[in-house]
Formats: C-alpha cells, sequence, structure tokens
C-alpha cells in the first residue's frame, strides 16, 4: 500500500527501544521516590518495601491497585489514540465527567444503555472540540482543557440543582439505581473486563485496520497522509470522538462500579493521569495495560506510605512527574528534529506495527 | 538501553526483597487486644496543610494522639475508591476507630462498617447510621441563634445584615437561625442575606457588607471563612458592629466584634474519640454542641461591658437553656 511504503522510507533509524525506556522510566520514578524517603526520615528501603507490600503486596491491595487502574486504562486509552492521529486531546477529564453524566441520565433503562450513553457522551463532548477547529481553527490543546472546566462546573451546577439527591441534603445525586451498576466479581466490578477488551480493541484499530492505518498516517505526517489520499480532517475528527468515547466510557464504569454516585469532584484527576499513562505506554494499546497497572499500583501503594509512614500523598504525584520527565527526555533525545512528543512517539511505533 | 534498564531494575529488588517479609507478617499479626494503644484513622479529601477544614481535623487527630496515647494515621484521600480503600485497611489492620472528614464518606463508611464490625467509622456530617457507623453533626446554629439575640436587642435600626460565601446548606441554616434568635426578640427585626458566591474574595464580602451597611443594618454577620476580612474592613471603615464566625475572630477587629460563634473541630474529634476509647459508643447521630463543649459564644471581653446587662443576661439564660436541652435551635433540614 501507498501509505505503508511511504512509512517504510520515512522510519527512523532508531533501535526498538520502547519497553526498557518505558522500564527505565517507571525504575527509576521508584527509586526517586524510595530515595526521597530519607527526606522524611525513613530508609528508601523500608519506603520501597511498603510501596510494594501496598499496592500489589496483598490480595487487598492488589485489589486496590486494580480498581485503580480501570479509569487509568481507559483514559491513557483516550489520550493514546488522539496523541497517535496527532490531536492533542488533554480534555480527558472533561470527557469523563461527560461521560458520567451521560450513563447517569440513561442509568434508569439499565446497565448497557448507561454504558452507550457514557460512550456517546463522551465523544460529543471531544467533538465540541473537533467541531471549534473545523470552524474557527482552534486548536485543541486549549479547546479541550476549556472544555474540562466547563464540564466540572456543568457537574457542579448538576449535582446543587436539577440532580440533586431528593432529600436535598448534600450537593450529590442519588445513587444509579441497582439495575444499571455493573456485576461484582468479588470486590472487582465487572469494568475491569470491559477496559480490557477496550484496550484490545483499540489495538485491533489502530493496527489491525486501514481506518487505523489511516489514523496513524495522520498523526505521523499530516501532509504525507492528505497526498496518499487520506481525508486527513474526517480522520481527525473521528479520532477525536473515538478518543472522547475512551474517557466518556471510563466515567460511565466509574459511576456505574464503583460510586454509584455523581458529586462535584468525581473526575479527581483520572483525565490527567491518563496522559502519564499514556505516555509511559508510548501511545501503544497494549502497553497502557502496564501503565495503567503501574500508576494504579503507585497510587495504592502512596496510600498505604501516608498510612503507616505518614508520608504525604504528593509522592505519587511526584512519582508520575518524573515517570513523564523521563518519557519527554527520552524520546527527545532519541530525535532531534521533533514534531511533537506525540508525533516522535507514534513515528517510533510504526517500525513495530508493520513487522506483524 | 535493555542492559541499562535491567541494572536500574536489578537494585529495587535486592532492595525490596529481604524487608518485604515483615512488612507482611506485622500485617498478619495486628489483632485488636485491649492492652494496645488504641489506633485511630483519619480520611480527609484535602490536604491538611489547607489551614481550614482539612487542618482542624487533623489538629483533632493530634489531640487524640497526646491525650488518648493512641496510635494515629492519616490519608488524603480524593476519589470514593480512595475513600473505600483507606477505610478498608484501617478496618483490616484492627484500627479501633477511623474518621471520614466530610459528608462523601458515607457510603464508603456503610460498606466497609459492615465488613469490619469491630472498627467504628464515624463522618463528619451526614445521616447514615448503621451498628458501628455514625455521623457526628456540628450544631454551630446553637451560637449563631445567639448572636441573632443580641443583634435584635442592641440593633438601633432594627437591621441586621448577613455575609454568606456559597449558599450551602450548612450555612444557610447557620443563617436560618441567626434569623430565628433575632426574631424572637422582635418578630419584625429585618435580616437581609447577601451570597458573594465564594469563600476567598475578600472585596466581594467588604462591597456586600457596606452595601448592608448602606442599606440600614447596623449589626453584621458573615460565614465567608477567608473572605471574612473583607466584612470585618467594612464594619471597621463604617465602625458597625459584626460577629465573629467558626473561630475566635475576635481580635481581628477588637473594635468592632461583639462576639464569635466558635465551632471546635478537634475537641469534637477528640470528644468522638474518647467515646470509642471509654466504650461509650453508641450507633445514632451524635448532634455535637453546646453540651459537649465543641460549640460556644465567645465574648469579647473590650465591648461585652458596652451592652446593656439584660441582653447579656438574657443571653446567658438562653445558653444555659441550650446547654441543658430545655431549649432546642431550629436549624436548616439537611
Amino acid at each position: 500500500m501507498n501509505i505503508e511504503q511511504r512509512q517504510r522510507r520515512l522510519r527512523l533509524p532508531i533501535p526498538d527501544s520502547r519497553l526498557p525506556i518505558a522500564v527505565l522510566a517507571a525504575a527509576l520514578s521508584i527509586a526517586l521516590l524510595s530515595a526521597s524517603g530519607i527526606a522524611f526520615g525513613h530508609s528508601p528501603r523500608e519506603l520501597l518495601s511498603i510501596l510494594i507490600s501496598g499496592s500489589v503486596g496483598s490480595t487487598f491491595a492488589l485489589q486496590g491497585t486494580l480498581l485503580k487502574s480501570i479509569p487509568l486504562l481507559l483514559t491513557g486509552l483516550s489520550v493514546a489514540i488522539a496523541f497517535r492521529a496527532g490531536v492533542w486531546n488533554i480534555g480527558g477529564e472533561g470527557q469523563f465527567l461527560a461521560g458520567a453524566l451521560g450513563a447517569f441520565l440513561a442509568a434508569r433503562y439499565g446497565m448497557i444503555a448507561a454504558l452507550a450513553a457514557s460512550l456517546i457522551a463522551g465523544a460529543i463532548w471531544a467533538s465540541i472540540a473537533s467541531a471549534m477547529r473545523l470552524w474557527r481553527n482552534a486548536p485543541e490543546v486549549l479547546t479541550t482543557i476549556l472544555l474540562n472546566f466547563i464540564a466540572i462546573h456543568l457537574l457542579g451546577y448538576a449535582v446543587n440543582g436539577p440532580l440533586q439527591e431528593a432529600s436535598g441534603k448534600y450537593p450529590q445525586s442519588d445513587a444509579v439505581p441497582m439495575t444499571s451498576m455493573l456485576p461484582m466479581l468479588g470486590d472487582l466490578h465487572a469494568g475491569i473486563i470491559l477496559a480490557v477488551i477496550a484496550a484490545i480493541a483499540a489495538w485491533f484499530l489502530l493496527y489491525r485496520t486501514s481506518e487505523g492505518l489511516r489514523l496513524r498516517a495522520s498523526g505521523f505526517n499530516r501532509s504525507a497522509a492528505k497526498w496518499a489520499g487520506v481525508n486527513v480532517d474526517a480522520q481527525l475528527v473521528r479520532a477525536m470522538a473515538i478518543s472522547g468515547a475512551m474517557a466518556g466510557l471510563a466515567g460511565g464504569i466509574e459511576l456505574l462500579g464503583v460510586t454509584h454516585r455523581l458529586f462535584e469532584r468525581f473526575a479527581a484527576g483520572y483525565g490527567y493521569a491518563g496522559i502519564a499513562v499514556a505516555l509511559l505506554a508510548q501511545l501503544h494499546p497494549l502497553g497502557t495495560l502496564a501503565s495503567a497497572f503501574f500508576f494504579g499500583a503507585l497510587t495504592t501503594g502512596a496510600g498505604e506510605l501516608q498510612r503507616t509512614a505518614g508520608i504525604s500523598s504528593t509522592v505519587a504525584t511526584f512519582g508520575q512527574a518524573i515517570v513523564i520527565l523521563v518519557m519527554i527526555v527520552f524520546t527527545r533525545s532519541a530525535r532531534s528534529a521533533g514534531v511533537s512528543p506525540a508525533g516522535v512517539a507514534a513515528s517510533r511505533r510504526h517500525g513495530r506495527a508493520e513487522e506483524r | 538501553m535493555k542492559r541499562i534498564a535491567a541494572l536500574a531494575v536489578l537494585p529495587l529488588f535486592l532492595l525490596a526483597c529481604p524487608k518485604h517479609e515483615p512488612v507482611s507478617t506485622t500485617a498478619t499479626t495486628t489483632t485488636t487486644t485491649t492492652a494496645a494503644p488504641m489506633k485511630v484513622g483519619l480520611l480527609t479529601t484535602g490536604s491538611i496543610n489547607d489551614g481550614g477544614w482539612n487542618a482542624i481535623a487533623y489538629e483533632g487527630l493530634q489531640q487524640i494522639h497526646k491525650q488518648l496515647g493512641a496510635e494515629i494515621s492519616h490519608q488524603e484521600t480524593k476519589t470514593p475508591a480512595e475513600f473505600e480503600e483507606g477505610f478498608r485497611s484501617y478496618g483490616a489492620k484492627g484500627f479501633d476507630l477511623a474518621f471520614g472528614h466530610g459528608f462523601e464518606f458515607q457510603d464508603a463508611a456503610l460498606k466497609a462498617g459492615k465488613e469490619y464490625p469491630k472498627t467504628v467509622f464515624i463522618t463528619t456530617s451526614g445521616s447514615s447510621v448503621a451498628p458501628n457507623v455514625s455521623p457526628m453533626v456540628f450544631q454551630l446554629e446553637q451560637a449563631t441563634y445567639l448572636l441573632g439575640v443580641i443583634a435584635a436587642r442592641e440593633s438601633k435600626t432594627g437591621k441586621a445584615g448577613l455575609v454568606g460565601g456559597i449558599n450551602l446548606p450548612s450555612i444557610a441554616s447557620t443563617f436560618l437561625a441567626f434569623k430565628a434568635g433575632a426574631q424572637s426578640v422582635n418578630p419584625k427585626f429585618e435580616v437581609k442575606e447577601i451570597y458573594t458566591g465564594n469563600f476567598d474574595d475578600v472585596g466581594a464580602a467588604k462591597l456586600a457588607t457596606l452595601s448592608l451597611i448602606n442599606a440600614g443594618c447596623d449589626f453584621i454577620f458573615h460565614q465567608a471563612n477567608e473572605a471574612g476580612r473583607g466584612v470585618f474592613q467594612a464594619c471597621q471603615e463604617r465602625k458597625v458592629r459584626c460577629f465573629g464566625s467558626n473561630k475566635n475572630q475576635n481580635d481581628m477587629a477588637p473594635d468592632v466584634i461583639v462576639a464569635s460563634a466558635v465551632l471546635d473541630v478537634p475537641a469534637a474529634i477528640l470528644h468522638m474519640a474518647r467515646l470509642v476509647h471509654d466504650h461509650q459508643f453508641k450507633p445514632q447521630v451524635y448532634w455535637l454542641g453546646m453540651h459537649d463543649d465543641i460549640v460556644s459564644l465567645i465574648w469579647n471581653d473590650k465591648l461585652k461591658t458596652t451592652l446593656s446587662p439584660q441582653t447579656v443576661a438574657e443571653v446567658s439564660r438562653i445558653e444555659a437553656d441550650i446547654r441543658s436541652g430545655k431549649f432546642e435551635v431550629p436549624r436548616g433540614k439537611f
């Protein structure tokens, strides 16, 4: 195929070093975190052992980690798909909320309807940014982040007004009907299966369909894609909608599986954390499985650190920041003339994808 | 590159492995015995360095450590998944008591409560009660009712003004009690309210206060947290008397603040811990107020003498009735 040949020619002479970079970033962040224990008067070893036992050391901890990985996996996929297509969707937070709102409104018609509504609501919320891009060439990096604030305030209004619980006591909604809640698998909810299916589906879409090839081509080099006959604008609109749908689904699953009701700080940063997840996964849908688990473990372990060693929860945020920085530094230094980190990561990916 | 990564990971495992076992054994041996010190955990939705809501809760936790010799633990939790995990982790480790500082923690407390019946779960405000789950609800209204009485007795214009931050049920309720107190003295007493829409815009609070003063109010009460500073500024400029709220704010503007309605959150947290410590805990909504010395009216002694002795006497009489439970202050339904 035409595009494929172009890509082959454009492939950069970089060894396939995705996994080592990711492992290095993760290891470095854990090492630095442990070392930071000295500042709090704990030996790095003690800190590390709490971090590990508190995140994967027991069934209890492991469940906590998995529970937190579910929304991270989906928002991570959302970012990975958008960045692959070269669109800066950093509106995961807003799409997450839109999805939760959609799911809440449709919850009375059952679980399937609620999940479908969350997908659609997330896609619509993301498509507002696409519409503004097509209409006035407004950059997504701005519009999506501004849409986050609108969604946050919309939710705030909803739980203080029309969707407030019937007793009218607190700024939160009533719980969704039992029939729409996700079934439980022990202490975990069935959302974990949906999230894993979504990851596999995203991988299939990106690497096993012509749609995915066009999407990646658009992200890799817009002009080249256009020359090869791809309708880039339409492609980006679709990528954005799929990306928004993933984040929306994350919100819907969180509502139906964990919180069961809406309240003001519903998103709690899952949308933004998705960026870190996607970058650590180097924008690969299957890599997202591992990186979402890593960040889920980091947050859960950080909670245990706080409970047993009194170390501030900011360590998890600190760890996240280190991972992102390491990923950016390594992907940057690997290629001098970068279009964007997304483009760089995308270009790196093509080598693997075509090897089958 | 692969080699570098492998090298980076290796020391982590070397560090992790030897210390791993002792940690898991301590986790399994922690079963509650009466001789062991009490263990108390606290979950907050925000940072304990916020100088406000969460900071005072942590202060309470530290007092539990100091006064009851309890082992304490705290976690900042942001999502319901974390609320549950925090509570369940305290339950699993045999904690005697776990606080969730906010109404948001009710669902998680009920769930964890069922799973860990030996741990008591207390939420700050809320209404969910189970055999080992109870909310504590603060009755600041008892003090704001008294402020209303003072205003109505001492006002010359027959009008008082209230400046609120956001119109939350808890805040509207304190205003409702203020109004009830004022109108118990004078049914025609007029109380005007303004909500500025936030808790930190000092300028907006000041403007709101000035407009109330211009409308003839000669007593001002606020529930604007940080923005309350603006209320005091306006009152100082115009020499209008006012009241402090939540904390003893009397020395923030000693020439105009007559009294403060004070809510002692650390004392409330300590109070609940003491109940659990002494095996006095019963599942119920704990209404904490003047009776438990959690809520109080603190006079500014400098200005107290400028009031008519009858007013002061009436206030202390009602205060005694509230304390003894003879009189119940009206409050908003929430």
